[in-house]
């Protein structure tokens, strides 16, 4: 058994360096650490209000030196203009008035209350700090866990099928049927390789764009949850490739599952936005899972219990899928 | 114009064609749908407090900032602020006045507003008797869909390129391609009716999905049609070359989806990055970086770098057809 398992593996190893499968995973890994390191971490900096203070006759004395001052009303709408998101206060009248842009109701009278506060800033208490990461660390475990969740979840499955429709279109199914090895170990050895091609390149992925020692920390969790939801997706792949016709209806499948499925997922585990619903969605639960390993947050023994029994139920439907494929083959 | 019609009818029968067809303006419909009811909520204030901690004078105070979230427990609200998807600030009694809690991890932004929060609190009767002018905002795209709009019609645009790509890739795979071979058809005969199935599909994609996110002028509508149908032509032929060199459709896919990424890529990159200087130039050798470029030049008002970006676009489309007239057409005539 041991034998056939090892000649399957390689055969499968072969068929995925052939169809350029590591390759592609090569590139894609160098195109998301690149699109860390030079782009999400400068674009994700929200800098406070810049407030603009117009006192001709010099009345605000203790203000703070947040503060900008302006010379003129016309320097201060083109500094209003070029920065919608700033504060204008006019002192020129001996009353302080507040000018900005049109926002949230919300944000507006807070950007408002915040500018005349530090014309006369008071020592107020230091925020206490509960967590552990910087605004950086944050964004590095954030932004590599959607990347990994989506190179899983899309990328690899497009991987998969696309090497498992070859596989079919050639007749290796056809050919397994008669060949005197188990059954299941078409099924597990195909598992295994994807399980360990996307281990690989979740621990890279991780290191490179969190970092050795923060990456190294919560590594074991991220592997775990890695296993979870590469199995999951190696064996919808492989039910695809059992039950659709051909890699073109697969296509549109795939463009469905990779734009509606995982789009609100995002929305809800990253943003203020949540959805009543999402709680029904299968995806948010294992994303929330990576989540949770990559910020070191604990894990209910109930979503194991649920991710296992769900790769088991696949597994058999997969198994089921398979051995009438073999059937109509034979 | 027969041929033209059996290439549309062939076309309409691809469900994967359709639905790239239909897939930008799907999108530019959910972010006109998202960008009315929630983005604006993305930068407001959250705050978290414990149940009958701060006076209901006090929680109304704040929720003229944000909404207010009541837990039962410290460990609730704790873990509320750690939460890493909110930027919840957590707000304690402090004898008169109030503290606050973070998380640390938050953009400065939230982590000033939670520093300033409990002077805002002492100065707040002061505060309510000043005066706020309001002034409208000016007519552009919101700070977080800025990108994104120009970025779908960037996809739509380049639609024309998976049209004709998947169009080739499975004549290819049908025979179709020998049939083409000994049909009484002329390479340009052959090029234009390609082309214009792609350009066709992916200009009325963009213009669809423009139609739906944009609010220009109408002279400036002028320099956006001008700017989609010539990348919808550029994205038309290079969609024609990946489907000659596209052995099958696997390989089909995997080419348009790294024509794809790079497309999106380097304008997106080159705008967050603020690219300038010689290699602003170099980037424009992707076509979508003008077609970009343009887009956001227009939703900003600034007609002369869109006219550049037009012109860059033309050179784009002449070169191309060029080099598929010389390198990949006369194979044909073999």
């Amino acid at each position: 058994m041991g034998k056939g398992f090892c000649a399957l593996f390689k055969k499968d190893c072969r068929m995925l360096v052939s169809g350029k499968f590591f390759l592609m995973a090569i590139g894609f890994l160098i195109l998301y650490t690149a699109y860390v390191n030079l782009g999400y971490i400068r674009f994700m900096q929200m800098e406070p209000y810049n407030v603009y203070l117009y006192d001709p006759a010099g009345i605000q004395t203790e203000k703070s030196p947040l503060v900008q001052i302006v010379s003129s009303m016309e320097d201060m709408d083109t500094a209003l203009l070029s920065d919608a998101n700033g504060v204008g206060l006019d002192s020129s009248t001996g009353e302080v008035r507040v000018v900005l842009y049109k926002g949230a109701e919300h944000v507006d009278r807070h950007r408002a209350d915040y500018a005349l506060s530090l014309l006369e800033p008071s020592a107020s208490p230091a925020p206490e700090v509960l967590g552990t990461n910087t605004p950086e660390q944050k964004a590095r475990k954030e932004i590599t866990c959607e990347l990994l969740f989506f190179e899983l979840a899309a990328v690899g499955f497009l991987g998969i099928a696309a090497v498992l429709f070859k596989e079919k279109g050639m007749g290796v199914i056809r050919v397994h049927a008669i060949l005197p090895a188990r059954k299941d170990l078409f099924l597990l050895s195909k598992l295994a390789v994807f399980l360990l091609s996307d281990l690989a390149f979740a621990v890279l992925l991780t290191l490179l764009n969190v970092g050795l020692a923060d990456g190294a920390a919560v590594l074991p969790a991220i592997l775990l949850q890695t296993a979870i939801l590469s199995l999951m997706m190696a064996l919808v792949g492989l039910l695809c490739a059992l039950l659709l016709k051909d890699f073109r209806q697969f296509t549109l499948a795939y463009l469905v599952i990779a734009i509606f499925a995982a789009t609100p997922v995002f929305l809800s585990a990253n943003t203020s936005i949540k959805f009543d619903w999402i709680g029904y969605h299968p995806f948010y639960h294992v994303y929330m899972g990576l989540k949770n390993a990559y910020f070191g947050t604990a894990i209910s023994s109930v979503y194991y219990a649920g991710t296992v029994g769900a790769i088991l139920l696949l597994f058999l439907v997969v198994r089921l899928a398979f051995h009438r494929e073999i059937g109509k083959e034979g | 114009m027969r041929g033209l019609k059996y290439q549309l009818k062939s076309v309409s029968r691809d469900k994967f064609c359709l639905m790239t067809f239909l897939l930008p303006i799907l999108v530019a419909v959910a972010l006109n749908f998202m960008g009315s009811i929630d983005l604006s909520t993305l930068g407001e204030l959250h705050f978290g407090v414990l149940e009958n901690d701060l006076s209901p004078q006090t929680v109304t105070w704040l929720e003229r900032y944000g909404p207010v979230m009541a837990y039962q427990t410290p460990e609730e609200l704790t873990a509320a602020i750690k939460e890493p998807s909110t930027n919840v600030i957590g707000v304690n009694a402090n004898g008169d006045s109030i503290k606050t809690a973070i998380s640390g991890d938050e953009l400065d932004i939230f982590q000033q507003a939670a520093a300033t929060l409990p002077a805002l609190y002492e100065q707040r009767a002061e505060a309510e008797l000043v005066k706020v002018l309001t002034l409208e905002r000016p007519d552009i795209l919101e700070s977080f869909q800025y990108i994104f709009i120009p970025a779908v019609l960037i996809v739509a645009m380049f639609m024309g390129c998976t049209f004709n790509a998947m169009n080739i890739i499975s004549e290819k795979e049908d025979g179709v391609a020998f049939v083409n071979e000994i049909l009484p058809m002329t390479p340009c005969q052959y090029i234009l009716q390609k082309v214009v199935v792609g350009f066709l599909f992916g200009s009325l994609s963009s213009i669809i999905t423009a139609c739906i996110c944009f609010q220009l002028s109408w002279n400036h509508w002028g320099l956006m049609l001008a700017l989609i149908l010539l990348s919808s032509f550029v994205a038309a032929l290079i969609g024609l070359f990946t489907g000659k060199l596209s052995e099958g459709l696997m390989i089909g896919v995997v080419y348009i989806k790294i024509i794809m990424l790079v497309f999106i890529a380097v304008p997106v990159l080159c705008a967050l990055i603020g690219v300038s200087g010689p290699l602003a130039v170099v980037c424009n050798i992707v076509p979508s970086q003008p077609a970009f470029d343009g887009i956001m030049a227009l939703s900003a008002g600034n007609m002369g770098t869109a006219a550049k970006d037009a012109g860059i676009l033309t050179v784009h489309a002449a070169a191309w057809f060029l080099l598929y007239v010389l390198t990949a057409a006369p194979r044909r005539h073999r």
